[in-house]
């Protein structure tokens, strides 16, 4: 009973003007940025966290939440009506979901989708609910050497799940490690690798990094690409009824991506994106008919689209309870909680309680707010898809300039954002994953601190760690996933060479 | 068939961060390495720039094994990088004189042109659009106080 109250003590909270205005803003701005290719979700929560900062931090949580979901929503319209994916997490729709709409089935499609992301939404919305605060309290009784074996195996997991090559994941972190040493050491307050500036004493900032590698890398990264006019298919809004065979192949895919993508959301990394390939090739081994799978399966379209939704919300858990960002989204929200002097970890539901089940209460709206907003406009939406990028990019660039500059009056930021920018455009071109960067340079602190207290506690011996048993089985988990990594290539040419002796 | 050179710029980026990492653990050890009982400011950083130095020569032995690879950019959006890049530039030095309303109009009409947007008057359109855009947004909506210039 005492969980109901707080969580309608939090819907009374969500039920101001500002926090509904901020919701429906986030989530209009999110499904255009899903819409638009070009632009994620991540480099418009960044843009956005300047605008957070008059309001309080429950309404700059709803922001950003509603800008991550809204993308996953809008993602799929692209998706189904042009063939071309607005955001990453949209890739895997566009293999069923274009093949519906050649069939002229893209109206059933979107709305599938639609009511399906609701679902796998609110799905993901009880789960954080539930286990949050579960967790939050597990987390109570860790200390330095839990939070440090976490960070480590996080750290190992992130580099092997987001990048083609783990090492250049590994070393992206390395280096958001390494940019969050510079300035003063908050522990001893000794100047660390700022060469006698004062600017470089307060440290780099995550703000202008962050727009800099996501905003205006993509920018820079749009505006190098030839530009291709999209056709996209009209749609009415009498075209959105899903026939009952559509509707009855529907349930169970969304179901299943709808947890399926909330337990993705839990591991570090690209979640949403490795939710929707996961949960399509789930279906496709599964169904009695996979030889329809990339002919327009409704399955292969409705079971991403929900995995995707929920995965956003499996993926503030390690973020509320631990304080832990495991994408770059949620390290985005890191820094904005960050910013409104809010520091998400076991603590949160002790000290700010309020944070978390407003925020709960307003994911319920986002989310009803989304569908009614997604099903009628969703041909709106589909004509914003065709605004051409000579419009666009000059528009957010100068948007990232002011933004970056606004927040703290700085030149100097600005500065670090154009090279972070350039910067990060020769890091795509060349396969190295931004966004481990950007959760080295959140957690630094916390891994540097974490990193100390333990060494300080075992007074240097650091074989003490066996007798804590969290610790060590964290420990062991990464070294375990590290040994099978580095096995897996001999397993598989053993697998080759049996099938080629013909013993297999 | 052609083949690029081996040695590329990815590789220089590899060779950068081996120095980089280097040199990061050699500053750390000057600001005091401590000990694992008593760590000191440099003992982290330490450990952080050793292991950027430890990837970056895995990925050079990698990428030099590598055999072709396509340029990074071609001549045409080499020029459009750096003009993009010079119109940031322009707006950070010209703002603090100028103020920010009349040098976001000018970046932008800039950025209109660099991504070819054809004729006058749809860049016109758009960057005035946009100035007037930021200048509502910063000034009537979040009330920050952002610099004039001489012009204000």
């Amino acid at each position: 009973m005492e969980g109901l109250s707080i969580l309608l003590n939090g819907f009374a909270n969500s039920f101001t003007t500002v926090n509904l205005v901020a919701c429906f803003t986030g989530a209009l701005i999110g499904t255009l940025v899903g819409v638009l290719p070009g632009l994620g979700p991540t480099a418009t929560m960044v843009l956005m966290l300047p605008f957070t900062l008059p309001y309080g931090p429950t309404t700059g949580l709803i922001m950003m939440t509603g800008v991550w979901y809204g993308a996953m929503y809008g993602g799929s319209t692209t998706s189904v009506l042009v063939n071309i994916p607005g955001e990453a997490a949209s890739v895997v729709t566009c293999i069923d979901g274009y093949q519906m709409c050649k069939k002229g089935r893209a109206g059933a499609a979107l709305a599938l989708v639609a009511v399906g992301s609701f679902v796998a939404g609110t799905m993901g919305i009880l789960g954080l609910q539930f286990f949050a605060p579960l967790l939050g309290n597990a987390a109570l009784s860790f200390g330095p050497p839990e939070f440090l074996a976490f960070m480590i195996l996080a750290f190992v997991l992130l580099s092997n799940l987001s990048a083609e090559a783990p090492l250049k994941g590994a070393s992206m972190i390395a280096l958001g490690l390494f940019l969050s040493t510079i300035g003063l050491n908050p522990m001893d307050s000794y100047p660390r690798f700022t060469f006698g500036s004062e600017k470089l004493m307060l440290g780099i900032d995550f703000l202008p990094v962050a727009v800099g590698l996501f905003g205006i890398s993509e920018v820079l990264s749009v505006a190098l690409e030839k530009y291709v006019r999209p056709v996209v298919n009209r749609i009415r809004l009498r075209e959105l009824y899903p026939n009952r065979e559509e509707m009855r192949r529907s349930i169970f895919p969304t179901l299943r991506g709808s947890i399926l993508g909330f337990f993705v959301g839990l591991l570090p990394g690209p979640c949403t994106v490795i939710s929707t390939f996961v949960s399509y090739s789930l279906e496709k081994r599964i169904s009695k008919t996979p030889e329809k799978f990339g002919q327009g399966a409704v399955e292969g379209v409705v079971a991403p689209e929900s995995a995707n939704n929920s995965a956003v919300m499996g993926s503030m858990i390690p973020l509320l309870t631990l304080g832990i960002p495991f994408a770059a989204p949620s390290a985005v929200m890191l820094a904005g909680l960050r910013m409104h002097n809010v520091e998400p970890g076991p603590m949160l539901f002790t000290t700010h309680p309020e944070v978390f089940w407003t925020f709960i209460a307003a994911m319920y709206l986002g989310n009803l707010m989304l569908l009614i907003l997604n099903l009628p406009l969703v041909g709106a939406f589909a004509r914003i898809a065709v605004i051409r990028p000579q419009i666009l990019i000059p528009i957010i660039s100068v948007i990232c300039l002011v933004g970056v500059y606004s927040v703290r009056n700085s030149l100097f930021d600005v500065w670090v954002m154009i090279a972070a920018g350039v910067v990060g455009l020769f890091l795509r071109k060349w396969k190295f994953p931004v966004a481990p960067f950007i959760i080295g340079l959140v957690l630094g602190p916390t891994t540097e601190n974490s990193l100390r207290q333990t060494l300080l506690m075992f007074q240097g011996d650091v074989s003490l760690i066996v007798n804590r048993p969290l610790s060590i089985t964290l420990l062991a988990l990464a070294v375990a996933f590290l040994a099978y990594k580095f096995t897996a290539p001999l397993w598989g040419r053993k697998y080759e060479l049996k099938v080629e002796e013909g013993k297999l | 068939m052609d083949k690029a050179p081996k040695f590329r710029l990815e590789t220089f980026f590899d060779f950068f961060l081996l120095f980089l990492g280097l040199v990061i653990s050699i500053i750390s050890w000057g600001y005091g390495f401590g000990s694992l009982g008593q760590p000191g400011p440099g003992l982290y950083p330490f450990f952080v720039g050793a292991a950027i130095a430890i990837f970056s020569v895995f990925l050079l032995i990698s990428e030099l094994r590598s055999a072709t690879s396509k340029p990074v950019l071609d001549k045409e959006r080499a020029k459009t990088l750096i003009l993009m890049t010079a119109t940031f530039c322009l707006w950070i030095l010209a703002m603090p004189v100028l103020g920010y309303v009349p040098v976001t109009l000018v970046a932008t009409f800039s950025f209109c042109k660099v991504m070819k947007l054809e004729g006058w008057r749809k860049p016109l359109a758009v960057s005035g659009g946009t100035a007037l855009f930021i200048y509502l947004l910063f000034d009537y909506w979040l009330y920050i106080d952002l610099p004039r210039g001489i012009l204000g």
